[in-house]
């Protein structure tokens, strides 16, 4: 009745999953041909009850059309990282530097007056085949400007930063709504049977504004949420508590079945009972290989030092190890890593991420030295490898700083009207610049784009008609796109 | 008599035979018979004088023509026809929205009706009709329980199991039969009181063999007061009931509560519903000064709301209408299962309500705020403040000696400045960089001691440095202080616990400029790798002058560099007390302190003392009842319909009413844009508990068949409108609704009637072939089993192992440690201690917070309401309670409980821990496993087996 001792005896939980015999094997008798991710995939309770949902069913890795994109890489830099400073070149604010924005002379915004326009007080260069002008605060990342589709008329409906973050992941300003990793967990279910389809990770400097909402499943069913994991922060309860030996829970287990599957003989056709025994079964996948992927000491030391993770600046180092972490999740079949480059707010503005209210200049020469070389790094690796073929890449923030300088400081307040978010990777046209904003930075003015916009086309890219992937919640067919979004065929390859 | 409309007479004899069907004698349509009821069928449903949806209306001949939507005489020109079929094969045509299509006859219909000329008979107005009406609003049915053929005699008697009976009968099912004893009393004691029934419970109930022992069981468990703390969980889910303000500083509210525990003794006290609505939406208004009915208020303000602080005023008013939304979608959702927030930006799609009614409702809502208020009648605020009066007089006695003698000091100081000033020679401190140099000395320690900040020379905590260096003598100085160079630096600091190197004293020896060690006193010390000469130190707090006098970067103004070989004896090197001071608040101070004398510094400090001995005393005076109930303010402007939800886009004024599509009823109500604003919202509360609303006892006659049988009759609890689901019973539903009016709002009744059923007292066995037909028991042709939420599991663990806390009430317990840091951040707990061994409703749930076991168990964030709680497998689950330090205590806790209560045979033990987890004896086998996993692992490893085991967290 028990499982043999020697398949895996540092992993009794495991072991159970190499061997279904004697009453176990009376409880899977009849589910033969579902797999264990079987069991746990999604009902059908979210499926769209619209005509055509006959043949796309969520859940069981089947797209709407075929996808040029598998997963995605989404980097986050919370705290409103600045357009004007990182990603679009204005002349025109350098030549204007110190004169009132035209037109907006008295401007009011989320911290109050603003003062006369302030340029970037770091040049930018022409990088590339493509010629893209880069800020010289992020020489690594100018590397990669041939890749890249930059979107530089990004535009969000609110500028504070909680509710920011969480329009940015969830495509809705409140929260309760399913973050875009949980849509593709949903959509797709998880690719690798040991580990999750969706995984966060944090900054070590904390959690981004509003915290785990970003990574929420909202109203979709818990397993869509993220698991939350970094090289700082390995998955909670993933251990085998101390002080329990490997027998002990062997024959703990071994009991534990013998009750389990007992009942489940006893309730025939209660399909919940048996997703719970192998949500046990899976479990003891991920003790095991969780621990490996994240076990970054067998990567060669070549790769360490590409990425950073030695540097002396320990954030800069920390969030390397994620970057590097980022990478062996994404190649072990995790569907969609969700990285983060700095935290929340503190008890000061642009200290722990890239809200530089005050003091533009330091707070970025802070912040950009721990972005830049692990994310170029990164993004190289994976093109070394040939991930990026099949990798959606999305850099995104929660919107864009104003050209002006905010007043009685050398910093820049929060704009929502203009913004730069951009994608690399699967399916992407690199070496585009998208939309732009005015002359000074402003506000969108050539093709404006909506965070629905950008998800519609991640969406596209990933095999999905965004329109078509809904979830029925109190009394609507729910969307990441909410009702609006179009696909931005401009970047698409 | 017609319509003033020309008849072209000539048109419709010519047309008539092509549009006729052939070999038919085409006759005049006759407006009454015939075109009325396709009207009132499918259009005016949603294009009624009282719902004008898209503002169109065809309830007369008036709103018709004015649209121009017909052209008499001229069908193929009418929008009327072109409306109503498909503008492409295949194609649904564009109206009507809801429902069928209308059929080709009934097209043919309205083209000859136009052809001759579109006569309305004048004077008619068309309403929709009864069936056209979407259910819910339909008034309640007075239905009989029905009597079907073959019924078992044990169904007839309660009406409830008549219309199951029925309805199973239509399927082709049939009943299963009752549960055994065992089943029905672990049934029944979870779902009144989420508690696992002792042994002795069990054992009792098995013995008491009365026909009535089932009723009597129920009446004592809604007796329980764990019945409250149970039932008043699910309520406390459709009201998005939270503990924190949710969006990006999501800080704690910490005195919101008493709501949640006033929601669990009224449901004690069988308060009837009706009562709480009023409580809830205008308890103020009712009882203004009894904290037992105002804190009712806090339904209000118990949703998230965004308090970050928004200078753009668009943005301003943009949070201020979301703040209102939540509360109009709460009560819209709660009490009428009406998702009006779907109102907000333009007519609802699919269900009769109005953007008007939208913002009829907001405008109920407007004159509330969140926040907190002191709730206490007259003579409790007298006798509060007669208590304090005394000490407030003696306290501003004292405050006054200090002014005055802090001044006569002051202007004997004055008199003498200029000889003291004379011998401060040194330039001021500077931000930027301010050096020290001194004779070489031989140091391994160098502090800075702060005496006083820039900003305020009365404070010396708080300052912020980004560098401090120590430079050796010598051609080739080296600032050991560096990091890289072995230095050690050690000061308190501000802390920030999710991640500790945030304000840091290790960032002043970094070598780089822009981030700031806060302190949190008022030393820093540096220690060399080895003792060195030093001769200089320098510091700063913005090296690039960014931040100019911003507080980012406070400054020291008054201080003392020392060094040490030891650490132990200092020497002064250096100080500021010859430089100038920074500013003339740090002047004043200088010359204060040398002015003083001793006797007056004594004075001041006896006198200081003396205030703080009398502010303790006022802090322990008891404070009134200041609750999270909301504030309520008549507001200033009328309220309007914002266009496109946007609050820059004001339409048309409007004011607190009662919904549109319901202004039929007698209990419809429109106030004046000048009505106070507690009347409103008693207004509102009043309406949606009119006996004639006929949504407000259907929602909660629904709610409360969901959370016994696990879906209710509506599987959307708090949407009755057409993207919800249909009712499985719709006559039982109206039965049950009339029974609430019955029955006086009171729940406990109810739950009675719906227990006392046989329906709930089937069986949950499957059956293959019941299954095939209705395969999630929708109709109940057994009892669907199911699985306990998180709060159960969790407190059926703690009850299980004998340490659940049962204390009642009062502020909650936390499963996180909880930092603020500006914007709150929840990390969960590693191992709680029996400080959280108290009932899981007594946990204080914050918006975006995870935690341990119940989160994982799909315990909703209250950022939104769940009237439908998930049940999903992961699995974290499985990991959690394998893993996670609760298990592992309970697992001890419940083993010590086996000791002690069935002593140290494990046969015993094990016979006991069946009865208190699964409510049963174990088989053989079991018995067999149990005992040997006893001998060879011991009592906990069996324990902790237990408690990850299915049968635990299952009820058939």
């Amino acid at each position: 009745m028990s499982p043999p001792r020697d398949a895996d005896s540092e992993h009794p939980l495991l072991a159970r999953v190499l061997s279904r015999r004697g009453l176990l094997g009376d409880v899977f008798s009849g589910l033969a041909g579902i797999g264990l991710a079987g069991l746990l995939a999604d009902d059908l309770h979210g499926a769209s009850k619209e005509s055509g949902a006959a043949e796309w069913v969520p859940g069981r890795g089947m797209t709407h059309f075929p996808a040029k994109a598998k997963r995605v890489l989404q980097i986050f830099c919370p705290g409103a990282a600045s357009h004007v400073d990182l990603w679009e070149h204005k002349p025109e604010l350098e030549r204007r530097h110190g004169e009132p924005l035209p037109g907006e002379e008295g401007l009011v915004s989320f911290q109050g007056k603003n003062g006369n326009l302030m340029r970037s007080p770091w040049p930018f260069v022409r990088r590339g085949e493509s010629g893209k002008a880069i800020s010289t605060l992020l020489p690594h990342m100018a590397r990669h400007v041939d890749d890249i589709a930059f979107i530089h008329s990004m535009t969000s409906k609110t500028n504070t930063h909680g509710p920011g973050c969480v329009f940015m992941n969830t495509g809705h300003a409140t929260e309760g709504f399913p973050s875009a990793g949980a849509w593709l967990s949903y959509a797709l279910g998880r690719e690798a049977d040991d580990l999750p389809a969706y995984v966060a990770l944090p900054d070590i400097r904390g959690e981004p504004p509003n915290g785990k909402a970003n990574w929420s499943n909202g109203f979709l069913p818990a397993r869509h949420q993220a698991i939350v994991l970094a090289d700082h922060q390995p998955i909670r309860n993933l251990e085998r508590p101390e002080g329990i030996t490997a027998e002990e829970e062997a024959d703990t287990l071994d009991f534990l079945w013998l009750l389990n599957g007992r009942h489940a003989e006893a309730h025939p056709g209660d399909e919940e009972l048996r997703a719970r025994i192998a949500a046990y079964e899976l479990a003891g996948k991920m003790q095991v290989s969780a621990p490996k992927v994240a076990d970054l000491g067998s990567e060669p030391s070549s790769i360490h030092r590409l990425y950073g993770t030695d540097d002396p600046n320990p954030l800069k180092a920390a969030y390397a190890r994620n970057c590097l972490l980022a990478r062996r999740l994404l190649e072990r079949g995790v569907r969609y890593v969700n990285l983060y480059c700095a935290s929340r707010a503190s008890g000061v503005d642009g200290l722990l991420n890239w809200d530089a209210h005050r003091t533009l200049k330091p707070d970025y020469e802070r912040h950009a030295p721990i972005f830049d070389q692990p994310t170029a790094a990164l993004l190289s690796d994976l093109k070394a490898r040939g991930l990026l073929d099949e990798t959606l890449v999305l850099w995104t923030t929660e919107f864009g700083r104003m050209p002006t300088h905010q007043q009685g400081t050398t910093g820049r307040d929060h704009n929502p009207d203009g913004f730069t978010c951009w994608m690399m990777g699967a399916g992407v046209r690199g070496g585009t610049s998208f939309g732009a904003t005015d002359p000074f930075g402003r506000r969108a003015e050539v093709d404006p784009v909506t965070v629905w916009d950008f998800y519609a086309t991640a969406l596209h890219l990933l095999g999905f008609d965004h329109t078509r992937l809904t979830y029925d919640y109190n009394g609507l067919d729910r969307r990441l796109t909410d009702v609006f979004g179009n696909v931005l065929r401009a970047i698409v390859a | 008599m017609l319509a003033p409309i020309v008849r072209p007479a000539l048109l419709a004899v010519a047309l008539a035979p092509i549009l006729s069907p052939a070999g038919v004698e085409a006759e005049d349509v006759d407006f009454d018979r015939e075109v009325a009821p396709i009207l009132e069928r499918h259009c005016l449903s949603c294009h009624s004088t009282e719902n004008r949806k898209g503002d169109i209306s065809l309830a007369t001949a008036d709103d018709l023509f004015d649209l121009d939507y017909v052209r008499p005489g001229l069908p193929t020109e009418s929008e009327l026809i072109a409306l109503v079929v498909p503008e492409a094969e295949g194609e649904p045509p564009r109206m009507p929205l809801k429902g069928e299509p209308l059929s080709p006859d009934q097209v043919e219909t309205l083209r000859r009706w136009i052809a001759e000329g579109a006569a309305w008979p004048e004077g008619t107005t068309l309403s929709a009709d009864e069936e056209a009406t979407w259910w819910s609003f339909r008034p309640i049915a007075n239905v009989e329980p029905p009597d079907p053929e073959g019924i078992p005699e044990a169904w007839r008697t309660n009406p409830i199991d008549r219309f199951i009976f029925a309805r199973l009968q239509e399927s082709g099912l049939s009943p299963s039969p009752p549960a055994d004893k065992r089943t029905l009393i672990r049934r029944a004691t979870f779902d009144l009181t989420g508690l696992p029934p002792t042994p002795e419970e069990v054992e009792a109930f098995l013995r008491d063999d009365r026909p009535d022992a089932f009723a009597r069981l129920v009446d004592r468990l809604l007796g329980s007061p764990h019945y409250g703390e149970h039932w008043g969980r699910h309520w406390l889910d459709v009201v998005r009931f939270g503990e924190s303000n949710g969006f990006e500083r999501n800080v704690l509210i910490n005195n919101v509560w008493p709501f949640r525990d006033a929601v669990i003794r009224s449901l004690n006290e069988d308060k009837p519903f009706d009562r709480m609505v009023l409580e809830h939406l205008a308890g103020d208004v009712i009882a203004p000064d009894d904290p037992e009915t105002a804190v009712g208020t806090a339904f209000l303000v118990c949703g998230p709301y965004d308090n970050v602080g928004n200078q753009d005023p668009v943005q301003a008013a943009q949070i201020r209408a979301n703040t209102l939304d939540d509360m109009i979608r709460a009560t819209g959702e709660a009490f009428l299962g009406l998702t009006i927030g779907c109102a907000r930006c333009h007519d609802h799609k699919f269900d009769p309500i109005l953007q008007r009614d939208y913002y009829a409702f907001s405008d109920a809502l407007a004159g509330v705020r969140h926040g907190s208020r002191v709730i206490a009648d007259e003579e409790r605020r007298r006798r509060h403040e007669e208590r304090r009066a005394p000490l407030v007089a003696d306290r501003d006695r004292l405050n006054a000696e200090i002014a005055s003698l802090r001044e006569a000091i002051r202007s004997r100081a004055e008199a003498n400045a200029a000889a003291i000033e004379a011998g401060w020679t040194r330039p001021p401190v500077d931000r930027t960089g301010t050096e020290e140099a001194f004779e070489p000395v031989e140091a391994r320690f160098v502090r800075l001691v702060v005496e006083g900040l820039d900003t305020d020379p009365d404070r010396a905590v708080g300052a912020r440095l980004e560098e401090f260096e120590a430079w050796t003598v010598g051609d080739a100085p080296r600032n050991v202080a560096l990091a890289s160079l072995g230095g050690k630096a050690s000061g308190p600091s501000r802390v920030a616990e999710d991640f500790a190197d945030a304000y840091s004293a290790d960032l002043t020896i970094d070598g780089r400029f822009g981030s700031r060690w806060i302190s949190g006193g008022t030393t820093l010390t540096v220690e060399f790798a080895r003792p060195e000469t030093i001769a200089r130190v320098w510091l700063s707090s913005d090296r690039s002058g960014a931040a100019g006098q911003l507080g980012e970067a406070t400054f020291v103004g008054e201080y003392r560099i020392e060094v040490s070989l030891d650490g132990d004896s200092w020497t002064q090197v250096a100080s500021s007390h010859d430089r100038r001071p920074v500013n003339e608040a740090h002047r004043q101070k200088r010359l204060f302190d040398r002015e003083a004398t001793e006797e007056e510094i004594a004075l001041l400090e006896r006198l200081s003392a003396e205030v703080g001995r009398v502010n303790a005393e006022l802090a322990a005076v008891e404070p009134l009842p200041e609750w999270w109930v909301g504030q309520f303010h008549q507001p200033a402007e009328p309220s309007h319909v914002f266009l496109g939800g946007d609050p820059q886009r004001k339409g048309e004024p409007v004011t607190a009413s009662s919904l549109s599509a319901l202004s039929g009823l007698d209990s419809a109500f429109a106030l004046p844009a000048d009505a106070p604003e507690g009347q409103r919202r008693l207004a509102l509360a009043r309406w949606i508990t009119a006996e004639d609303n006929p949504l407000t006892p259907r929602v909660l006659a629904n709610r409360l068949w969901h959370d016994h049988v696990g879906t209710g009759i509506v599987a959307t609890p708090s949407d009755f409108g057409a993207m919800g689901g249909t009712p499985s019973h719709p006559e039982l539903l109206d039965w049950l609704a009339r029974q609430v009016l019955a029955n006086g709002w009171r729940l406990k009744p109810m739950h009675r009637l719906i227990m006392n059923s046989q329906a709930y007292q089937q069986s949950s066995s499957y059956r293959a072939e019941a299954a095939s037909i209705d395969g999630d028991s929708r109709l109940l042709w057994r009892f669907p089993p199911r699985r306990l939420t998180g709060e159960e599991i969790r407190d059926a663990i703690l009850s299980i192992a004998d340490v659940l806390d049962h204390r009642m009430g009062g502020p909650g317990f936390r499963l996180y440690r909880y930092l603020e840091d500006n914007v709150a951040t929840y990390v969960p707990l590693d191992a709680p201690g029996p400080e959280t061994y108290r009932r899981a409703v007594y946990h204080q749930n914050a918006r975006a917070m995870r935690v341990d076991l119940l989160t994982d168990f799909d315990c909703p964030d209250p950022a939104a309401a769940a009237p439908n709680r998930a049940s999903t497998t992961t699995p974290l689950q499985a990991l959690t309670l394998l893993n996670h330090r609760f298990t592992l205590d309970m697992a001890d806790a419940l083993a010590s409980r086996l000791r002690r209560q069935a002593g140290d045979d494990p046969a015993d033990q094990v016979r006991l821990a069946f009865a208190l987890a699964f409510s049963r004896a174990p088989d053989d086998a079991e018995h067999e496993g149990a005992v040997g996993l006893i001998e060879r692992r011991g009592l906990d490893a069996f324990c902790r087996a237990l408690l990850n085991a299915n049968e635990l967290i299952s009820v058939d």
